[in-house]
């Protein structure tokens, strides 16, 4: 699980995660990686099977791919 | 790269239990190196806002954990202004997690100190807290949220660091408006730039680690992720080495500094402090910290905070080392109820899939 979804609620989160696994796609909730934000919120992991769905998920902040250096940012498109 | 990140958090806690019985030794009251709740207090009552003439002093303390927040935000390009998440729910929030901690005495950062210090009646307010701390996430899992964030301004997100510089400009001018305890708590001060730099010092490695109480305690319950934790246990295993040190150390219920040992409402104060800090996401120290660093929905939690500190003294709520009140008793209560209502209202229904 490559992708990291961040959100701004940690409702949002729990529901894409639930999204996720309804669809038998992986998903793992998780405290967001300080890396990506100073805050204390929730990410949800993923792999790239979820990335179709990020479109439906409420309070969506931003998506990321976990990469060997870091973390490369996909939505919000930079 | 985690074991570094752990080990930031470790030593952050070991710093801040050490400051904490640093700040002690210079002159704050026993077992309360750091308390939000009695800080916030205390603020209060500085400026006016209640007549408790022992508990009055613009605490330093406070001012520079939220410039300490600022600074390192800001440093760190981290600093975002942002808000408009339910801000009137969380300031009524804010105030009953002080009423929580003025029935307990002391915020979940004074509950470790305490019980770092032997007072065994920590011990039953942190059961109060985990089961606070259950309670909130059994809403989380419902579905609760208090709804997004959306950006704002810079000056709006700094806003309560302007407000923080001119507390500092007036315990420094000290004009015969402000109010400063002649005996008490209130009394008991460590010297006002080193009580600044304690919280300069502890604002921003806080910022940094995203230290939490509450968050320590959530993570673990709810993901198996024990690294907000393991600062928490640093802070009681720095502060405990340092009482032993300095003799500050005493083992038992009875006679233990700025506190009482009424344990069934110590569980409950903390209950309620637990609880109402899950919905709010964080511990009030957490606030302090996110209000630094631009959060102007945790500016406003901490001027629920301040307002709940005030009416907690006014109205007779706040416990004292004899015991709780009836008045506080019947808040704690009330508190419970109008917190478990917003958790109930404030519960999202998952939207249908398209």
């Amino acid at each position: 699980m490559n992708y990291i979804a961040t959100f701004f609620t940690h409702y949002g989160a729990m529901t894409f995660q639930r999204q996720l696994k309804s669809q038998g796609k992986a998903a793992q909730m998780s405290p967001v990686p300080r890396a990506l934000s100073a805050s204390c919120g929730v990410c949800v992991r993923f792999d790239g099977q979820g990335l179709g769905e990020t479109a439906e998920a409420p309070d969506l902040e931003g998506v990321y791919q976990e990469t060997e250096t870091g973390y490369r940012q996909i939505e919000p498109e930079t | 790269m985690k074991n570094k990140k752990t080990l930031w958090m470790i030593l952050t806690g070991l710093v801040v239990g050490a400051i904490s019985v640093g700040l002690v030794l210079a002159g704050n009251p026993k077992n309360m190196g750091f308390c939000i709740a009695c800080f916030v207090r205390d603020i209060a009552g500085g400026v006016g806002m209640h007549q408790a003439a022992i508990v009055q002093y613009i605490r330093p303390e406070i001012i520079g954990l939220v410039l300490g927040a600022l600074i390192m935000s800001v440093a760190g390009k981290e600093f975002r202004a942002q808000g408009g998440s339910s801000p009137m729910t969380r300031f009524v929030l804010g105030f009953f997690v002080m009423v929580g901690a003025l029935m307990f005495l002391g915020c979940p950062l004074r509950m470790v100190l305490r019980i770092a210090g032997g007072d065994l009646n920590a011990v039953v307010g942190l059961v109060g807290f985990v089961g606070g701390i259950l309670l909130g996430i059994l809403c989380l899992n419902q579905g609760f949220s208090l709804r997004r964030t959306y950006a704002q301004s810079p000056l709006e997100g700094g806003m309560i660091s302007a407000v923080n510089v001119a507390l500092l400009v007036l315990v420094v001018a000290a004009p015969p408006v402000i109010f400063f305890s002649a005996e008490g708590p209130g009394s008991m001060r460590a010297p006002i730039w080193l009580a600044l730099a304690a919280g300069l010092i502890v604002g921003a490695l806080a910022q940094k680690t995203r230290l939490c109480m509450v968050g320590g305690l959530r993570d673990a319950v709810l993901f198996q992720d024990f690294y907000l934790l393991y600062g928490f246990i640093a802070i009681i295993v720095a502060a405990a080495i340092g009482n032993l040190i300095t003799g500050n150390f005493n083992l038992g219920f009875a006679g233990q500094p700025v506190a009482h040992s009424d344990a069934l409402w110590n569980f409950m104060g903390m209950v309620l402090v637990g609880f109402a800090s899950v919905l709010l996401g964080g511990c009030p120290l957490r606030q302090l910290i996110l209000a630094g660093s631009g959060n102007s929905d945790s500016a406003v939690t901490v001027l629920g905070m301040f307002v709940g500190a005030a009416c907690c003294h006014n109205f007779k709520l706040a416990s004292s080392a004899d015991g709780p009140t009836p008045n506080g008793k019947i808040a704690v209560i009330l508190g419970l109820a109008v917190v478990a209502a917003i958790a109930a209202l404030n519960i999202q229904k998952q939207k249908s899939n398209k």
